[in-house]
This record gives C-alpha cells, structure tokens and sequence, in this order.
C-alpha cells in the first residue's frame, strides 16, 4: 500500500484540498475549455467534481459470457482468502422454459464519489486517494470494527479472516499507479471491462460513457458509484413480479444472497 | 442462518449492556436530582446508590468484550488518535460513541465514588473528609450524569440507525426503542438486586428496614413504572411497525423478518415480547392491580418478584439480537 500508517488522512485531506483549489484556480484560466468539456459530460456524470482524475470502470454486459475469469485473477492478484471474495460474478436467470434467459451481473467496488462506508469510518482508515479517487483501506490504521461494511450499500467489504481487517476491492492500486490496468480488467475475456478515468475527456471509457446508456447500480443511495454497466439488468429475487421465476446466484463466498 | 454475520455475540451484548448501565445511570441520577425526600429519603437514596454502582459496570465490560473481539487491543485507540482533528470534523457515530463511552466511565465512576460509605468503611477523620465531599460532589456529578447516560442510550441506536444500507436499522424510530428499553432494563437490574438484598422478611439494610410502610409504597412506585416502561415500549415497538409498514421500499421488505413467517419472528415475538415485554407485564400488572383495586399489601412470592426483572433483562438482550441480527440478514432490496 502506498500510503501507509505515517501519512495521516488529515494531511491527506490537507494536500487534497490544496491540489483541488490549484485545479479550481487553472479551471478558471482556461474557462472555455472546461466548458465545452463540461458541455459533454454524459448526465451519469452531472453533478461530480470534473477537474480531479477519477478512475472507474465501465462493464459491458453485452459483452460478458459469465466465466469468472475475472473472479479468479482477483483472488490470485490480491492473495484473497478462501470464504470471502472482493469481486464476483452473479448469474441471474429469469423466465421459464422456453423463454427463459440468463444475464450476467459482475461485481467490484465501485469506488463511490459520496461513500458512505468513508462517512462512517471512525478511524480514517478507509479514504479517498486524492491523486486517483479510489476508495482504499490503509491496513495501518484499521481495527476492524466493520463499520464500513454495513455503511456499504454494495456489500462489498468483508473481515480478511487473515489480517482481521477490513477488506475490499482497491481496483489493483499497485498496478494502476504503475499504469497498468487492474488484473480483473487485464484478463477478461471478452473485453467486457474498460478501465480508465472517467474525467478525462480524452479516455476511452470517458468516451464509451458519453456514447452508450450507461446505468449504476442502486443508484438511490446517492452514492455516485463510478463503475459503470451497458446493459444492466436490475432484476432481483425481492422485486420479481407475481409468477415470474427469478433466481440470482452471487457466487459468492460469503453470502449466497444479495444484502 | 447462512448470511455471514459480521457484528454478532460481542456487538449484541455490548449494545444491551451499553443501555442497562446507562439506564442505570440514568435512574439513579434522576432520584438523587429530584428524589422524592420525607420518609422515602433512604429508600431513594438505597435506589440512587445502586443505579451508580450498577451503571459503569456493564459498560465496562460491554466495551472490554468488543475490544476483546478486535483482537488487537492497543489498536483500539486508533479511535482517538489516528487523526484526531480529521475525526473532530468529520466525526462518525462510532467516534461520538467512542467519546461517550470514555466520558460516561471517568463519569460514573466518579458518581460511583460518591456513593460508597467512606464512615464507615475508613472511619476517623479522613472518612469524615471524604463523606463530606461525597455530598457535595454527589448531585453535580448526577447533573452530568444523566444526560450523558441518555445520549450513551441513544448513540447506541444512532450507531445501527446511521447506515442507510441496513434498512431494519435506517429507521427514526430505533432511538427510541433503545432508550426506553435501556431506562426499563437499567430500572429492572436495580429492582433486582434490591429484591435480592431484601430476601428474607424482616431485611434491615442501613436505614431501610423491609417492613417499613414505606418500603412497599415505594415498591408500589417503582413497579408501576415499570409497567408504564413496558407500555411505553410496546407503544414504540408499534411505531417501528408502523414506519416500515408505511414506507414503501427496503424497509417494509427487512421488517418482514420480524413479522410471522419470516426468520426472526419466533426469537421476536417470543423472546421479545411474550417473555420481555408481556408476560413481566401481566405478572407485576397482576400485582399492582390487586393492590390498587382491592386494596391487598404489595406482597408477592419470591420467585416471581425475582423472575419479573430477569424476563425484562432477557427481553431487552433478545431485542439487541433481533436487531443487529436481523438487520444484517435483510438488505436493500433490488440491485
Ligand atoms: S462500493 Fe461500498 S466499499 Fe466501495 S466505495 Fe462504494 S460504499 Fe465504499
Ligand atoms: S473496519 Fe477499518 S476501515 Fe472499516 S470502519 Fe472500521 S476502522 Fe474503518
């Protein structure tokens, strides 16, 4: 981990609000600029601060054939204990025979811009990098208290059973500061995940938001999440009609069912 | 139960311990603020002093198993001084918490203090010293006391109630279930102690004798309020129904777990309100009844004086697990 137990958030924090008032100062220099990149913005996007790099995903669900590569190199990648998963794959199958079809609805951290399991923190050991927007853990300073796991809409974070710390998808932090793309993204077979800062008017996933119906999942949180889906469907075994089949399978370690 | 919990035994314990010794705290504080005074001075006092010895105890050790359960004890601090004005500005419920539990130990302890008998446990001149600043510390102390206890009941439902994603536990109405059930089972523990140090009739106790007139007016008092707390209670469990019930999302879904059918209504409805609520109700209700109406002595067999407070106890410890467990098997519904 990068930032380690010696630099503390309020520092962080410090720097972070320093760096963004420079940006806010360089954003009115060239204001015709930032507005015509404003004026693109895709309407996902409304409302979030544009001048800071904020990397995202964008999945493809037209493209994913559900083979849980990207499940796997994760557990490689992070050294992810046997019983808990920081990124999974769910099958949702729905219908019956012979209308009956299965979508494919890949999970990870989405990296929210108003996160609440940041909110709830009480250590700090859970904050916003402010060079990239990502959500992380700093192991230094966490007691495990797992507040931020029922804060989490998302159910994403979960007890490392080997540190006792609380554990969660950090989009590959140390290969995206190397500038490479995290290991989920690097082995998906389809090419379903586009990885990128979604700020960046220039960035491929920038442009495929802008282009495609994007949608978020749970959106009514208010969590802004930044990682992005084409062709989400937001089936759930609680929200299907009378005499509709629905089945959702997480495939994931620790809870067979969504919360 | 196959969801994975991840706040269990130790947080549930905790939370019920958190409300007894606050409510506790809080009963004893307000009878020395404004007990009543006359022939029922020692019996409030009797009562004063037990809320304060029994306040700080359970939170005690209700934090002590939580830091227990982290496992890295000194990491705990990490609450305090990880990044302290960070935490002042952008504090969570858990810092409030943290604030408070360290505040209401120093706190009741120091109330506590006031309440031991120091003429007669040192005796002599430095006895005399220190009784004489007990007086003067005691009703002070009991002003800071109380409110403090009252936001350590409530914090423990603000820390469930404050995460959106917990629909059992997002709810307005959860502050006051854990406060009223914090003041009913911190009242039913000194109950039950005081039942205990007056077994056998004819118990003196310092000033107050058992066959004293007032010993029973009094008794007569303090159920009746507890039987308005398990009212009050029942009243705010209905309220709680009610919200989920009228609010058309996650809500309504995660209270079905408590309603017939669904995975916590045996634990609930017999745990919570057969055994905790209704049936220490009916029993003491009997009681006082019998006495408002027909005019009998407040008088009642042992077992059942004892058993009234531990069913209150008991119900108050399941409503804890119903909660956090319940809250943690149901989530937002729709993805
Ligand atoms: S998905 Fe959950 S863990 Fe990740 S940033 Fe959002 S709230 Fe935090
Ligand atoms: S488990 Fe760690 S990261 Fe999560 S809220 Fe507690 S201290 Fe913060």
């Amino acid at each position: 981990m990068s930032d380690s137990s010696d630099s503390p958030v309020s520092r962080r924090k410090f720097l972070k609000t320093v760096s963004q008032g420079a940006a806010a100062v360089a954003t009115a220099g060239v204001a015709g600029g930032a507005m015509h990149a404003a004026a693109t913005k895709p309407a996902a996007d409304a409302g979030k601060k544009n001048n800071k790099v904020q990397y995202g995903m964008l999945i493809d669900l037209r493209r994913c054939i559900g083979c849980q590569a990207c499940t796997v190199a994760c557990k490689a990648e992070a050294d992810v204990p046997m019983g808990v998963s920081r990124s999974w794959v769910e099958y949702v199958e729905k219908g019956r025979y012979p209308n009956a079809g299965r979508s494919f609805l890949p999970r990870l951290c989405n990296h929210c811009s108003e996160p609440h399991c940041v909110r709830v923190c009480p250590t700090g050991a859970t904050y916003e990098r402010p060079q990239d927007g990502l959500i992380v853990i700093d192991q230094g300073v966490c007691i495990g208290c797992l507040y931020c796991a029922h804060a989490c809409p998302y159910d994403m974070r979960f007890l490392n059973p080997v540190t006792r710390f609380a554990d969660k998808c950090d989009m590959c932090i140390h290969r995206v500061s190397k500038g490479l793309v995290p290991s989920c993204v690097n082995t998906c077979q389809g090419r379903a995940r586009i990885f990128g800062d979604v700020n960046d008017p220039n960035s491929e996933i920038h442009k495929l938001i802008a282009r495609n119906p994007v949608s978020v999942i749970r959106e009514t949180y208010g969590t802004q999440p930044n990682v992005y889906y084409i062709g989400l469907d937001t089936t759930d075994e609680n929200t299907k009609k009378p005499g509709q089949y629905v089945r959702v399978t997480t495939n994931k370690a620790n809870s067979p069912k969504r919360t | 139960m196959e969801q994975h919990l991840m706040w269990n035994w130790p947080m549930i314990v905790y939370l019920f311990l958190a409300g007894l010794g606050a409510g506790a705290l809080a009963v004893s504080g307000i009878v020395v603020l404004w007990g009543p005074a006359g022939e029922f001075r020692h019996r409030a006092a009797l009562i004063a002093r037990l809320g304060a010895f029994i306040g700080p105890l359970p939170v005690i050790i209700g934090t002590g198993l939580l830091i227990y359960e982290l496992g890295r004890p000194f990491r705990a601090l990490n609450l305090f001084t990880s990044n302290f004005w960070f935490l002042a500005l952008n504090p969570s419920p858990m810092n409030w918490g943290s604030w408070f539990i360290l505040l209401f130990c120093v706190f009741a302890t120091v109330y506590a203090l006031t309440f031991i008998p120091w003429r007669t446990l040192l005796g002599g001149e430095r006895g005399e010293r220190l009784e004489a600043r007990s007086e003067r510390w005691r009703a002070p102390m009991a002003t800071i006391c109380v409110p403090l206890a009252i936001a350590m009941a409530i914090y423990t439902a603000i820390l469930l109630a404050a995460v959106p994603a917990r629909p059992l536990w997002h709810t307005p109405v959860l502050w006051l279930l854990f406060t009223v059930s914090a003041i009913s089972t911190g009242l039913s523990a000194i109950i039950l102690v005081q039942r205990f140090m007056f077994r056998k009739p004819g118990a003196v106790r310092g000033a107050v004798r058992r066959e004293d007139p007032a010993f029973r007016v009094t008794e007569y008092y303090l159920v009746s309020m507890k039987v308005l707390l398990i009212i009050a209670e029942l009243v705010v469990i209905g309220l709680f129904f009610m919200f989920a019930h009228m609010t058309i999302n996650s809500a309504n879904f995660a209270v079905q777990t408590l309603l017939p059918g669904g995975e916590m209504a045996t634990t609930f409805w017999v745990g919570v309100i057969l055994v905790g609520l209704l049936m220490p109700a009916f029993i003491e209700g009997f009681y006082l009844l019998r006495t408002a109406v027909l005019g009998h002595e407040f008088e009642w067999p042992y077992v059942i004086n004892v058993s009234a407070p531990i069913a209150i106890l008991f119900g108050g410890l399941m409503l804890r697990y119903v909660i956090v467990v319940g809250g943690q098997i149901t989530g937002p519904i729709g993805i």
